[in-house]
């Protein structure tokens, strides 16, 4: 447990000397709670699509989600392409909005399902089979759509989705986190998480231990698809429109934030705590970066080192070297054992 | 290691109470900040609007004008820029969007609090103040056809080419052109609308074969940035230049070699560093309460006499007349 600690402390110390080097930057106003709540209503997209991510990097087998940006994208035009032709989003705006999320949703898991059958019944690479599906789901939104935005408007429960707060906190936010709670929920206190973890420290076992190998790939690829329809919502919701093309840089930065969360790209370990914190530290960077007027360039600059920082982190547990008593105590570890 | 993270916790809490407390002592700055974003930064056309936001910024001291865009081609990176701006308080956004439909919400929200918003490249914009148009799209096309009639001694066979058949401002140049090549009755169109997908090699291609069909051809008239360069490489290789006439839009540095030689007879387009400068003017005029009418001078080349319409939303469409036709004796004043 001593490196799962490591990462959550450093990624919580990061958060907090982000926060505390944006309000020097701007003299207070990044801490006004009108940016506070911008950047927690620009987290979920991403965060959504990196927790998809994890999943199926804790599959193991070389488990990765290429197409959750593509799929995220197909659930919102497919979803208000259909829609809207049965119901006016300004008349019955209610009623538009909960058939929108439905069908997100119901769009999203069906491009799960066919990921995870796909890898589980035809033995594909995911990195292979994932980037497939990323441009065979693309190409049917350009279809679908005909290649241009398509309207979601701003009918009544989709339009406070996107703009309205409980609390002083965005309900997109609120959103995000109730779903990462139940997927972290579902990991830890079913026998899904289990099967899930270990299968992906050695599948071979988990083969003769006689866990249900087919049936988890293809729950876990259909969350990851599930929770790509969620984010669609998220996105139609905000920006009123939705689009085929939107967001084409998140597929290698949601990569970016489950690898600095600390979760194993080798499979079986991986805390959606982390890629929680790890979203909302990215996030943090972009917009100080944005704040102090700099280039967007450094921001790339920034993610990289941020990156190396915790691969360092991760390998030489600097977190447990700088807390000094405890050095002694748990001296550091090498990276845990992995699958021969 | 559980209790640690959680002191680690507790702390970075206190200190960000701390700091949140530290805020209210602090006030805005006095100066109304107008933020242009553009749809990426480092690229020559952009690196030339910059230009024009720092030459404006020293002609008005009583304002704050920066620019930023993202790294990567991507509307999602812009979204998140203008919110982050959204969120510092800016007064005043000039934007030039990468994809209109993207940032409509975002507008909404800022002009709720107050912001003001002008774009540009973008008439089909709904949440908008202004939206800042270098010229019509109707007279550039039209302006771009006469030029090639003129070359073309108002007769013979001519052709168009645009970026894709979805690209409505293309679609509208070569539209005007048609329009216009219907004044005279020489003129001839043949196999118009050919895709060229703003990439040179393939226009090169595809204007070999049009040679080739029709040997007599005499003009061509291109819309995508990279058509002249592609159907000018045909035009010299085949030995034409000077006999077939090429109008279309370009930029000037690199089309100065066929310029140069004749295959290209001119190159039709607007200066990003006047539009910047543009964007920045209206974006002052709206901060202060002033309104924008028709006729009006902003202050800017090519921006002198502005014609004001309804936008596609509640705000203005702006429209100067920024276009520029350079030929082998004028694109040397023009180099970017």
């Amino acid at each position: 447990m001593q490196k799962t600690g490591g990462q959550l402390a450093m990624l919580l110390v990061i958060n907090g000397l982000l926060l505390i080097a944006g309000s020097l930057i701007s003299s207070g106003s990044f801490l006004s709670i009108f940016n506070l709540q911008s950047m927690a209503s620009q987290v979920p997209e991403i965060g959504l699509l990196a927790i998809g991510v994890m999943l199926a990097m804790c599959a193991g087998n070389g488990g990765i989600d290429l197409s959750g940006i593509a799929l995220a994208n197909l659930s919102g035009v497919m979803s208000a392409v259909i829609m809207s032709s049965f119901l006016s989003a300004t008349d019955n705006g209610m009623a538009f909005s909960l058939a929108f999320i439905a069908g997100a949703i119901l769009v999203g898991l069906a491009g799960g399902v066919i990921n995870g059958l796909l890898i589980s019944r035809l033995n594909i690479t995911p990195i292979l089979c994932t980037l497939g599906t990323q441009m065979a789901f693309m190409g049917l939104a350009v279809v679908v759509s005909g290649g241009k935005a398509v309207m979601v408007g701003t009918p009544a429960l989709l339009s406070s989705i996107g703009n309205d707060m409980i609390a002083a906190v965005p309900i997109s936010f609120l959103i995000f986190v109730v779903v990462a709670g139940m997927v972290a929920a579902l990991l830890r206190f079913t026998p899904y998480g289990l099967w899930l973890m270990l299968m992906g420290t050695n599948p071979k076992a988990a083969v003769y231990a006689g866990f249900p190998k087919n049936g988890v790939i293809v729950a876990t690829y259909a969350m990851s698809g599930m929770l790509s329809g969620v984010a669609g919502i998220i996105i139609a919701a905000r920006n009123v429109n939705v689009k085929f093309d939107y967001g084409s840089s998140y597929l290698l930065i949601a990569i970016l934030i489950t690898v600095m969360a600390g979760v194993k790209p080798e499979g079986g370990y991986g805390r959606v705590v982390c890629v929680v914190l790890s979203a909302i530290a990215l996030q943090l960077m972009s917009s100080l970066l944005n704040f102090g007027g700099l280039s967007n360039f450094v921001r790339d600059f920034a993610w990289g080192l941020l990156l190396l920082t915790f691969l360092a982190v991760g390998r030489y547990d600097i977190a447990g070297f700088l807390s000094l008593g405890r050095r002694s105590q748990n001296p550091s570890v090498p990276v845990p054992q992995t699958p021969k | 290691m559980k209790s640690f993270s959680k002191k680690l916790l507790a702390g970075t809490t206190v200190a960000a109470v701390a700091l949140v407390g530290s805020i209210g002592t602090l006030v805005a700055q006095e100066k109304p900040v107008i933020a242009t974003v553009v749809k990426i930064s480092g690229i020559p056309w952009f690196d030339r609007m910059n230009t024009g936001v720092v030459a404006y910024q020293e002609a008005n001291s009583d304002v704050v004008a920066t620019q930023s865009g993202p790294a990567t081609a991507d509307s999602a990176q812009q979204l998140q820029i203008v919110n982050d701006l959204v969120a510092k308080g800016v007064n005043a956004l000039a934007v030039v969007p990468m994809d209109p439909a993207v940032l409509e919400g975002t507008f909404q929200r800022a002009m709720e609090r107050g912001i003001v918003v002008v774009t540009h490249e973008a008439d089909n914009q709904v949440n908008t103040n202004a939206d800042v148009e270098a010229f019509d799209n109707a007279d550039y096309g039209a302006a771009l056809n006469e030029r090639l009639a003129e070359c073309m001694s108002k007769e013979g066979k001519w052709t168009s080419f645009v970026g894709s058949l979805g690209s409505r401002t293309h679609m509208q140049w070569v539209g005007a052109g048609e329009e216009n090549a219907k004044k005279y009755a020489g003129m001839t169109l043949v196999d118009p609308n050919n895709e060229s997908f703003d990439d040179a090699n393939g226009t090169y291609e595809k204007a070999k074969e049009i040679l080739r069909k029709h040997p007599d051809i005499k003009g061509f008239q291109t819309s995508a940035g990279n058509d002249v360069l592609g159907v000018g490489r045909a035009i010299d290789e085949a030995g034409l230049s000077g006999k077939v006439c090429l109008v279309g839009t370009g930029l000037p540095n690199p089309s100065a070699d066929l310029l140069e030689s004749g295959a290209i007879t001119a190159i039709g387009f607007w200066d990003p560093q006047k539009a910047g400068m543009a964007m920045n003017a209206v974006a002052k005029l709206l901060l202060e309460k002033k309104e924008v009418t028709d006729g009006m001078d902003l202050g800017v080349a090519g921006y002198n006499k502005v014609s004001v319409k309804q936008g596609a939303g509640k705000g203005l469409l702006i429209l100067g007349n920024g276009m520029v036709l350079a030929d082998k004796a004028t694109y040397k004043e023009h180099l970017f």
